[in-house]
């Protein structure tokens, strides 16, 4: 088997001392966590371990003794082995370092059933001493076959401990589940036992130890400062949303037309995701783990953002007039689209790119339309005189962020294209209508019939005058379908395009709302807080001395960091794929830009 | 051609050096094969050929024999896999058509089934059913390869349609030049040999086997106070389901303590839905749905009366199934049926509704009377009659026979598809063979035969998967051959 | 091991599985194949026989030359659509009395109809034909004459095709949609609404209830049937001669070979049967199963 020792790096240059940390059952491995300098009072150190174990919850114990002994400070030998006496534990270890030299020197010290120290193998060191005791060294090599190899495993405290590693495990490890892998284990063992790190340096305590410190305080303070000060806004936006959510919850909001509307305007739904956003965030309690915290952060940053996105629009509409300028141009294009409408009506009452339509139903159909084109432009006269002002107000809302400003925009879009929307509506209707009676007389055609409780085709001996009609039925709607799916295929592109734009805004709000912003600069600046894994280079590698490792840690990849930590928004639920969306165009089902998030299974 | 054979032969230790006269062969009969068994149908797909070719490779690999494997790639099971005993099975990447049959174009299969049967030092090929695209391409390639072929026929066909024309004439065609056949019964012979014109003296019947100590009486499981009747087996046309949708109303509203037991599934499953549901039987008629293997026995040992309304069937090891437990048997008279069981064990009956009912109702007016042999005794009978050991020596017969003969060469092969097949399939499949030979000469330019890799043998003479257990060699092949289809899956 | 190996003659063979016979696996006995069996239960044609049935086929073929004659008459303006709906009227009400007349000699009493079912289909046909016909007539306006033609052509061949000739009453689905959809076609290229009207009607008693009366004839007078069927041939050959002589030439060749031809080959080429039976061959339900079922 093959001792692994975890070995901070600040401590390569420690004055000798104790080595405090924890053994990792079941894996063979060590963590060593600080070394606790001469002189001290074996009672109090401890107490110390006590002390820490009970703050830190993680199973600390002394592991054993550090030596880097210095000009004049000779023959601590035999001192160190009676240390594990002192400090009872199964195995001890005896690491020795010598000054100018690389590499360490480890002896393991089993401890029998009498509970005397026994020495199991001095081993593993690095190349030059073996100039020194390297004949009785290998002797003893000769003798043990299966000897304990000791690896040193090299690690920087202070990114350890501050990284998470991933995927993560939440909540209180199962004990029927498989125990955490090694690797987890020693994360989870540094990061705990930040208590230990609190020690100063420069503390005049009883105790002296080495470990990774925090350069300076000061940032520490500020972030206090700025914790104490959250509280009372915290305070104030839980208020306040309360209010809010009194006022929601008034009948006049639950009853059905404005219920369905709110569930369709995007700038409600965007309303909906603030406040739950807002919720989480003043929630008085601290982030319970890192999931949370992460989640909390994330949104904050993104809201942050979105802030001043929108200050920047409000900014560039207010100067130079520029809404009256929208509101200028914006009569006149509806205008035109309008007008534009009108004459792609007219060249489809025709005969359109060569077709052979039905002309009474092409004249029909037209006329209809026409018909609400003309309701149209005379409701956008009506109502061109306010739009200024409803630009005017509406450009008020960017101040609670862009995205609001843009479910505004998209749902004014969406008002703005109603009458395609109605035109779309019609033809699709229609369109379905005849798909459908087209499919069933063509059963009948063939004498089969759609069993409802089977859910299959059967066949069937129609009647005469069943078949006479059906037959009937079944020309004249072939031969209207041409002119029919013409109208349907024009305005579904109409439809389309506008559908196209809505889903661009939708997306960019949805982008912005679910952006793991801070996560991903996290991830920039810091790449070992998010961490994925770990690698191994070879410090060095002698024969006959222990290997030594660098840990480094692999930082997660990027479309992981956003898969993980995006804040989940209605994108996240199942799409339409292309061949449903296609499949449904062709049977003339209505197409949305939102999504039903219940949809029915049947 | 045959220079393949000879190759193999050097290779192959053990197999001693063909001199020519088949006599000698005949002699030797302590003489070791390299097998290769090809079908579409094997495990995890469950059914009779399977179970056959499991079972038949078991104690061929019992009997020193080396056996691989090769059929299609089930699902994410594809490579090499390795059974009980060291089975080999290669799962070939190939296209699945219909049915869990291959797509077939007489030529793609070729470089995987070269470079199994090379690697494998394979000496004889046994193709089984005549429903596996796979396994008429193995006969096809083997002979352009030169080796001996062998073909199990596991089902029959009728002449009446165009479809069976067109599969008769594919059958003729595939059978041509294969050495020996196999099927399972004399009916089965007297059909295949009519399909495929063959000369009925390389037609040898071998039955089917049932493991008799997976089926196993147990009067305790039956209840006394009804009479109850099972049928096991896939509810599809063939099986005559409809018939049995006759039978159920018929006896049910005659004999209130009758009940009836149904294992398996298919689309006729609803013609039984139906029927249960018109007479309200539903606390009389069970519908199982699709059963394991292994809860075959426990099922049929709940009943008195086995029940089988096939149509069509070569060789039916349901009713020895049913037999072997103890259950009195009653049955159409189709197909190989009546070949099967000896009189006192089976109940023959026309395929109609009044027959079966009358067949039923004697059986049922003598258990009434109690003058129905114990299950205990029919199972004496049963159990001796068909066993795996035996299916494997006599097909180790054949494998002797087919070893010593001679793989014609190409010429007269060419002439033997004109001669046999009659002009216009015979020139075209003539011209497919010269294809298919030119294919195999570019194959072996591209990688010669020496320089492929030979596998390492787990069964047969020097296998190391018995070398290793030798000891308990004995024991375990005891027991091999009781995991009737259920085969460990060691990878 | 061969088959050579010379069988123990004292104990005879058995076609047995479950027995261990002293005989090799690839023994072949005197007895194999002997349950094969050649050309079981088949039916012998009588040349005259067939022919009468053909007459059936040749009958409806005419049917279908006969619409099209009057369909060029009614485009050529030689037939008014008066006339048309009159004699079509006094034809539906000789037939209904045939009809009649020919039910009650076999069942005296009520029929699976009633007269009042019969009138008020009647109606609905009339109603719907003569409410749709002017839809009807512009519904095929903008599209090709050649379209319409070619479309017709496809159906009437499918009608033809599809026509259930041994049981053509009630009508098979799709001959009858077929023919009917061909019929609108064709009528919506007529100049007025009644003239699309009276077509219609037409087709309804040429295609849909004409098998009906004829199908009652073919089952209570059949010497009477050869003869209407010879009649319907002669009318429709003699129709279209008319109209065009190139086209009753190939009629008449076509009912030629129909009736008379294809006859004489399928009698001939019996004597080329080879049907093989035997114990393999999957055994065939007789019993009407479906009595357990509704």
């Amino acid at each position: 088997m093959v001792l692994k020792v975890f070995f901070p790096q600040c401590c390569n240059r420690a004055d000798s001392g104790l080595l405090v940390g924890r053994w990792i059952d079941g894996h063979d491995a060590a963590v060593v966590l600080t070394v606790i300098h001469y002189p001290f009072i074996p009672g109090q150190v401890k107490l110390y371990v006590q002390q820490m174990q009970a703050q830190s919850r993680v199973e600390l114990s002394v592991l054993g003794s550090w030596s880097l002994p210095k000009e004049g400070q000779e023959g601590m030998e035999s001192f160190l082995r009676d240390l594990s006496t002192i400090f009872p534990q199964e195995r001890w270890l005896q690491i020795s370092r010598e000054i100018g030299k690389t590499g360490f020197h480890c002896q393991v010290l089993q401890r029998d059933q009498n509970g005397r120290a026994v020495q199991q193998e001095p081993k593993k060191k690095k190349k030059k001493e073996e100039e020194e005791d390297g004949e009785a060294e290998e002797e003893e090599e000769e003798e043990e076959d299966d000897e304990e190899k000791v690896i040193f495993v090299h690690y920087e405290q202070r990114k350890v401990m501050l990284s998470q590693l991933h995927p993560i495990q939440n909540g209180v490890p199962d004990p029927q589940a498989d125990p955490p892998s090694e690797l987890r284990q020693v994360f989870q063992t540094v990061a705990h036992s930040d208590p230990l790190f609190f020690m100063d340096k420069y503390d005049d305590g009883p105790l002296k130890s080495t470990h990774w410190q925090t350069e300076g305080r000061e940032a520490s303070i500020i972030v206090e400062l700025l914790k104490h000060a959250s509280v009372p806004v915290c305070l104030l936006v839980s208020w306040l949303l309360s209010v809010w959510t009194w006022i929601c919850g008034m009948r006049i909001f639950s009853l059905y037309p404005l219920r369905f509307l709110s569930t369709k305007l995007s700038t409600c739904v965007q309303l909906s995701y603030r406040t739950e956003h807002m919720r989480t965030l003043s929630s008085p309690k601290a982030a319970a783990g890192h999931t949370e915290f992460m989640r909390k952060a994330n949104i904050l940053v993104s809201f942050l953002v979105d802030v001043a996105l929108g200050m920047l629009l409000i900014w560039w509409l207010y100067r130079e007039n520029h809404i009256s300028m929208l509101a200028n141009t914006l009569v006149p294009a509806a205008d035109h689209v309008a007008k534009e409408l009108d004459e792609l009506l007219q060249w489809l009452m025709g005969a359109p790119a060569g077709l052979k339509m039905n002309r009474a139903l092409d004249q029909v159909l037209g006329r209809f339309f026409l018909y609400h084109i003309h309701l149209w432009i005379s409701y956008i006269h009506l109502m061109s005189p306010f739009i200024e002002g409803i630009l005017w107000y509406g450009g008020l809302s960017a101040c609670f962020g862009l995205t609001f400003a843009l479910s505004l925009l998209s749902d004014m879009v969406a008002l703005l294209t109603f009458h395609i929307y109605c035109f779309y509506v019609y033809g699709a209707r229609l369109y379905c209508l005849k798909i459908y009676g087209l499919s069933s007389l063509w059963r009948l055609f063939r004498g089969k019939k759609w069993n409802v409780l089977r859910q299959r085709v059967d066949s069937c001996s129609y009647d005469l005058d069943q078949l006479f009609i059906g037959t009937l039925l079944f020309t004249i709607l072939l031969f209207l379908l041409p002119t029919t799916a013409l109208y349907y295929l024009v305005f579904t592109l109409l439809r389309l395009v506008v559908v196209l734009f809505q889903g661009v805004l939708h997306l960019s709000v949805d982008f912005i709302n679910s952006f793991p912003l801070f996560a991903v600069c996290l991830r920039i600046c810091r790449p070992y807080r998010l961490a994925e894994g770990v690698k191994f280079r070879v410090l060095s590698e002698e024969p006959g001395t222990a290997l030594h490792l660098l840990m480094e840690i692999n930082p997660l990849k990027g479309n992981t960091v956003v898969q993980t930590y995006r804040t989940p928004t209605y994108s996240c639920y199942p799409k339409d794929s292309w061949a449903a969306l296609v499949k449904k165009l062709f049977v003339g089902e209505l197409i949305y830009p939102w999504r039903h998030k219940t949809t029915k299974t049947d | 051609m045959g220079h393949r054979r000879r190759a193999a032969a050097v290779n192959n230790p053990s197999s001693q050096r063909v001199s020519g006269a088949p006599a000698e062969a005949v002699r030797v009969p302590s003489r070791k094969h390299n097998i290769c068994m090809v079908s579409d149908f094997f495990y995890p797909n469950m059914g009779g050929v399977e179970s056959h070719i499991y079972q038949l490779s078991q104690c061929l690999i019992e009997k020193g024999h080396k056996v691989v494997i090769a059929t299609h790639a089930y699902g994410r099971r594809k490579g090499i896999r390795y059974l009980t005993n060291g089975l080999k099975v290669y799962y070939l990447p190939l296209q699945v058509m219909y049915n869990q049959s291959t797509a077939t174009t007489c030529f793609h299969s070729l470089p995987l089934l070269r470079c199994v049967f090379v690697r494998e030092r394979i000496t004889v090929v046994h193709a089984h059913s005549s429903f596996s695209a796979m396994a008429h391409d193995a006969l096809f390639h083997a002979k352009t390869i030169g080796l001996n072929t062998i073909f199990t026929d596991h089902s029959l066909f009728g002449f009446a349609d165009v479809s069976s024309v067109l599969t008769n004439k594919l059958l003729t065609v595939s059978l041509c030049d294969t050495n020996h056949i196999v099927c399972v019964s004399y009916t089965s012979k007297e059909n295949t040999v009519l399909r495929a014109a063959l000369n009925p003296e390389i037609v040898s019947v071998i039955p089917n086997a049932v493991d008799p100590t997976d089926f196993t009486p147990d009067p305790s499981q039956r209840q006394d106070n009804r009479i109850t009747i099972v049928v096991i087996s896939r509810l599809v046309y063939r099986k005559g389901i409809d018939l049995l949708g006759g039978i159920i109303p018929e006896l049910c509203l005659k004999h209130p303590d009758l009940h009836f037991l149904i294992g398996g599934e298919g689309p006729k499953r609803i013609v039984l839905e139906e029927v249960r549901e018109k007479y309200q039987l539903h606390d009389r008629v069970r519908l199982l749905g699709a059963l394991e293997h292994k809860d075959v026995c426990g099922v049929l040992v709940q009943g008195h009366i086995f029940l089988n309304t096939s149509l069509t069937e070569a060789f039916c090891m349901a009713i020895v199934e049913g037999a072997s437990c103890g259950l009195q048997v009653v049955s159409t008279r189709v197909g190989g049926i009546p070949e099967v069981l000896p009189e006192d064990l089976i109940t023959l009956c026309e395929p109609t509704v009044r027959s079966l009912c009358a067949g039923l109702e004697t059986i049922i007016a003598r258990h009434r009377s109690g003058s129905v042999p114990s299950p205990a005794s029919i199972h004496a009978c049963v159990q001796n009659l068909y066993t795996w050991r035996n299916v494997a020596e006599r097909t180790e017969k054949v494998y002797d026979r087919v070893a010593g003969e001679e793989v014609l060469p190409l010429h007269r092969r060419l002439q033997r598809l004109r001669s046999h097949c009659g002009p216009v399939a015979g020139s075209i499949f003539a011209f497919v063979a010269v294809l298919n030979y030119l294919f195999l000469l570019l194959l072996q330019w591209l990688v010669p035969d020496r320089f492929m890799d030979k596998a390492v043998d787990a069964t047969g003479p020097l296998g190391l998967w018995k070398q290793e257990q030798s000891s308990k060699h004995r024991a375990l092949s005891k027991s091999a051959t009781k995991k009737a289809a259920e085969p460990k899956i060691s990878r | 091991m061969g088959p050579d190996s010379a069988p123990d003659p004292a104990v005879p063979w058995r076609k047995v599985l479950w027995e261990r016979q002293p005989f090799p696996d690839n023994y072949v006995d005197q007895r194999f194949l002997e349950e094969l069996r050649r050309n079981e239960g088949i039916r012998q044609y009588r040349y005259w026989s067939v022919v009468k049935e053909a007459g059936f086929v040749g009958q409806q073929l005419s049917c279908v030359a006969i619409f099209i004659t009057l369909w060029l008459y009614m485009e050529q303006g030689r037939l008014s659509p008066e006339t048309l709906l009159w004699t079509s009227l006094v034809c539906a009400l000789l037939g209904y009395g045939l009809y009649q007349a020919l039910t009650s000699q076999v069942e005296p009493g009520c029929g699976p109809r009633t007269r009042l079912a019969d009138l008020q289909s009647a109606t609905i046909f009339l109603s719907f034909t003569f409410g749709f016909s002017p839809v009807l007539k512009t519904l095929t306006e903008s599209v090709s004459t050649d379209t319409v033609y070619a479309m017709s052509a496809m159906m009437l061949l499918a009608h033809l095709v599809s026509f259930p000739y041994a049981q053509p009453s009630p009508p098979g689905s799709l001959s009858l949609n077929a023919a009917l959809f061909a019929s609108v076609c064709l009528a919506s290229r007529l100049p007025g609404a009644l003239h699309t009207f009276a077509m219609l009607s037409c087709a309804l008693l040429v295609f849909a209830l004409w098998p009906c009366l004829l199908q009652r004839l073919r089952e209570n007078a059949p010497c009477q049937f050869a003869g209407v069927c010879l009649g319907v041939c002669i009318v429709g050959v003699g129709g279209l001669g008319f109209q065009s002589p190139g086209g009753a030439v190939l009629l008449a060749l076509a009912l030629m070979s129909v009736t008379l031809l294809c006859p004489l080959l399928l009698v001939r080429l019996q004597r080329h049967k080879d049907n093989i039976q035997g114990p393999w061959d999957e055994a065939e339900i007789h019993e009407d199963l479906s009595r357990f079922l509704h």
